[in-house]
């Protein structure tokens, strides 16, 4: 008898795995940041702030922002928020008008490493 | 050096389920029953389990050390970057916990055996499993965040458990079997009571093994295509076979091994020998084919999910079940149902003995499997590698901007500036290029398009653009192909909420009094009404406006007003004298897909949760919508479920 359940049972699971269900993210990517993803600003932000859909490990999170010619316009290292460890906050100098690249590189408490870049632009006024 | 780590996983995971084994065997199998002799060998295959985990923990811990910093495994010792990932990660947390565990197992099976009680028993077998359990922390399932996280994480232990009580107990039942063997007369009672509580323990455990297993799939796979279409999906379905086969195995045992273990008088005692020759060569195969299951193991847990790879399409068509009608549908639901009582009866038939029903059962099967093939005919469309690939671009303004410029560049000399197929070039082309603002634009996916981009149609009338464009300028243009033609289609809808929606609105950013905020986000709260002007909105409309958005209507509606022609963008919240703050060419320029210049000074969009656009209004058709049938759709709107998030938006 406890063949044919099992035979049932594993039907059942083939059956499941057929069907097309939703995922939930496994590695850490960014979902959203601020400034948004190509975005354009009218004002200078004071930090870029990224959401992961994963949680980070601080020791070993970080991001930079460079301007079009390649210098570093972050005012610190990135941290990652001590209240929701998946968002993570890049310090600024003042900007002027131009475009910027925030580059990150993520570990996610499950060991796994990702990384990624976006730009943003401030508009001149 | 990820080899390395492959390795040590692997040699951790089974010497964990292993040690977890001997503890789950002495425990719900053999307590009353077990010989000295026995308990010595059991013994020391938890001393070897134990010391073998702890090495292979050391290992695993220093290449993940390694492989989080970035660093040359020597460099990883000798700056003390192991400590900083001990202090200050999780992982490291978790592995001195278990540090600690594997100490005082190592103390529990220090104690002589005068010592050894149900109490040991018990106390052995909860740090055993704590040291197994814990292991989910290292996986996929630690890091999902929120209510789902803790889910995922609690059907990994369950699964970690049941694998440790099935699979780590199979050498110890061999080595009891091993024992009954050399013993002369090994009790014909005693063998069948513990061979039968060892098929219930690997029965339950098989029973959590599937339900953790299928959960784990749903939260790392996630589809077909990520199923078959990458290495994640192909080393899961590798498993689950190795799985199914241990299970027929173990079905055998109980099935046929176990009636002999308790011959009758005629029979004999050498046919109850071959029978336990026969069940402990078994249970040997199947901890090997386990020891197969774990190397997977090993593998999958560094690899990215089938979620977060793109899946090649391996199949030259697909099937695209939603242009079937629901009747078909449901036959083809029905047909699938009897295929599996035919494989199912087929299966049974078969460990019966009786071949002419198994015949027969697999006949049926074939039968519904070609009546199946018929009725989704019409489902079944081409395929190509690239098919389910997600745009690597997200579908936002900036993107759609910068395709609408490669598209000028590249594209309109064929499909025209409108994308009507009337490009100069169209007129000497022997065959018509395609119209890219007809619905049937979406019934071919993203990945099918960016396939024709990439290296062309079979037909030679379109050339392939890989080598001229990069991958991300590819997915800009069709981000901006299917941008247009969404806006092309939302001209049909009318002031009803319709059931089938247009397309969706790219994503866009825009400033309000608190910041910078994205359409997306805003659509997380509820229905967005999208208000389009080619002039300022008049001070009574931005009211009436904001009226709606601050009304006690059944559903919250927020409303975006933009101005097109100032460039600028307000939100009615603002209203009546809305500041105007700076928006970027690239959102303007792609909002405007969305109107006709029949549609007079304003459009208004009503959109779903997913950002589909599911009624319109414009001063020219018909005149724009009052308060009233704005709560009433917001309502309606609201009520339609969200279709669940694609990884689309990320940026890898």
């Amino acid at each position: 008898m406890v063949t044919h359940r099992m035979i049932v049972a594993a039907a059942v699971c083939a059956a499941a795995i057929a069907a097309k269900p939703h995922g939930v993210c496994a590695h850490a990517f960014l979902d959203h940041a601020s400034p948004a993803v190509g975005s354009s600003v009218p004002t200078a932000p004071t930090a870029v702030t990224m959401w992961f859909t994963q949680q980070l490990e601080p020791a070993f999170t970080t991001a930079t922002v460079i301007d079009k010619s390649g210098n570093n316009v972050d005012s610190g290292p990135a941290a990652v928020d001590t209240q929701n460890p998946t968002e993570l906050r890049v310090p600024l100098k003042p900007l002027p008008a131009g475009t910027y690249t925030v580059t990150w590189h993520a570990l996610s408490v499950d060991t796994h490493t990702t990384q990624g870049h976006f730009n943003f632009e401030v508009a001149g006024r | 050096m990820e080899s390395f780590l492959i390795a040590a996983r692997a040699v951790h995971y089974a010497s964990s389920i292993s040690l977890a084994g001997v503890f789950a065997f002495i425990s719900f199998v053999a307590i009353p029953e077990i010989s000295p002799r026995l308990g010595q060998r059991l013994s020391m295959l938890a001393w070897a389990s134990l010391v073998l985990a702890v090495l292979s923990g050391g290992a695993w811990l220093v290449f993940v050390a390694a492989q989080m910093s970035g660093q040359p495994v020597a460099a990883t010792v000798s700056q003390g970057l192991v400590a900083i990932v001990l202090q200050r990660t999780r992982f490291g947390q978790v592995w001195m916990v278990r540090a600690v565990l594997a100490v005082i197992l190592a103390a529990l099976l220090s104690l002589p055996r005068g010592w050894r009680g149900r109490l040991w028993n018990w106390g052995g077998l909860a740090f055993a499993a704590g040291l197994l359990a814990s292991l989910a922390w290292a996986g996929h399932g630690g890091a999902t965040p929120g209510r789902p996280g803790d889910l995922h994480l609690a059907a990994d232990m369950l699964h970690l458990l049941a694998a440790g009580a099935w699979v780590g107990s199979l050498i110890p039942l061999a080595l009891f079997l091993a024992g009954a063997w050399q013993n002369a007369d090994p009790g014909a009672r005693t063998l069948r009571r513990v061979v039968t509580r060892y098929s219930v323990l690997a029965a339950t455990s098989v029973g959590v093994l599937f339900a953790g297993g299928l959960a784990n799939t749903w939260f790392l796979a996630g589809s077909t295509p990520a199923l078959i279409g990458t290495d994640y999906g192909r080393l899961l379905l590798a498993k689950v076979a190795i799985f199914v086969t241990m299970v027929t195995i173990g079905s055998v045992n109980l099935l046929r091994m176990l009636p002999r273990l308790a011959p009758t008088a005629a029979e004999g005692a050498p046919r109850q020998r071959a029978a336990l020759s026969h069940l402990r060569r078994n249970a040997l195969v199947e901890a090997g084919l386990g020891l197969a299951v774990l190397g997977i193991v090993a593998v999958l847990g560094i690899l990215p999910p089938g979620l977060h790879t793109e899946p090649g399409w391996p199949l030259p068509f697909r099937l695209e079940l939603a242009a079937l009608e629901p009747a078909a549908i449901a036959a083809l639901a029905i047909f699938a149902a009897l295929a599996v009582i035919c494989a199912i009866i087929g299966v049974a038939t078969a460990a019966a003995g009786r071949y002419r029903a198994m015949a027969a059962a697999w006949a049926s099967l074939i039968i519904c499997v070609a009546a199946g093939v018929f009725t989704a005919r019409p489902a079944i469309a081409p395929a190509y590698p690239t098919s389910f690939y997600a745009p690597a671009e997200p579908y936002s303004a900036p993107s759609v901007a910068q395709g609408a410029r490669l598209y000028t560049e590249s594209c309109a000399v064929c499909h025209g500036a409108n994308g009507k197929g009337d490009g100069p070039a169209a007129q000497v082309s022997p065959i018509r290029p395609a119209d890219l603002t007809a619905p049937h634009l979406f019934a071919h996916t993203p990945g099918d398009l960016f396939w024709w981009v990439s290296h062309g149609k079979a037909n030679g009338a379109m050339p392939g653009f890989a080598a001229v464009m990069s991958p991300a300028d590819r997915w800009d243009v069709i981000n901006f192909v299917r941008a247009r033609a969404a806006g092309v289609l939302s001209q049909k809808l009318g002031p009803e909420i319709a059931t089938t929606a247009a397309p969706a609105v790219p994503d866009f950013a825009f400033e309000t009094q608190n910041g910078q905020q994205t359409l997306h986000r805003l659509l997380r709260n509820g229905p967005v009404l999208l208000v389009l002007c080619e002039a300022p909105p008049s001070a009574a409309r931005l009211a009436q406006l904001d009226a709606v958005q601050r009304g006690s209507g059944a559903a919250p509606l927020r409303v975006i007003v933009v101005d097109l022609a100032a460039q600028a963008m307000s939100r009615a919240e603002t209203a009546p004298s809305p500041p105007p703050v700076a928006i970027s060419p690239d959102v303007t320029a792609t909002l405007k897909l969305f109107r006709t210049p029949a549609d007079g000074p304003e459009t208004d969009l009503m959109l779903d949760r997913a950002g589909n656009v599911r009624a319109r209004w414009a001063t020219g058709k018909g005149g724009v919508p009052d308060a009233e049938t704005l709560a009433k759709d917001a309502y309606m709107a609201a009520q339609i479920p969200a279709s669940p998030e694609n990884h689309a938006g990320h940026i890898h």
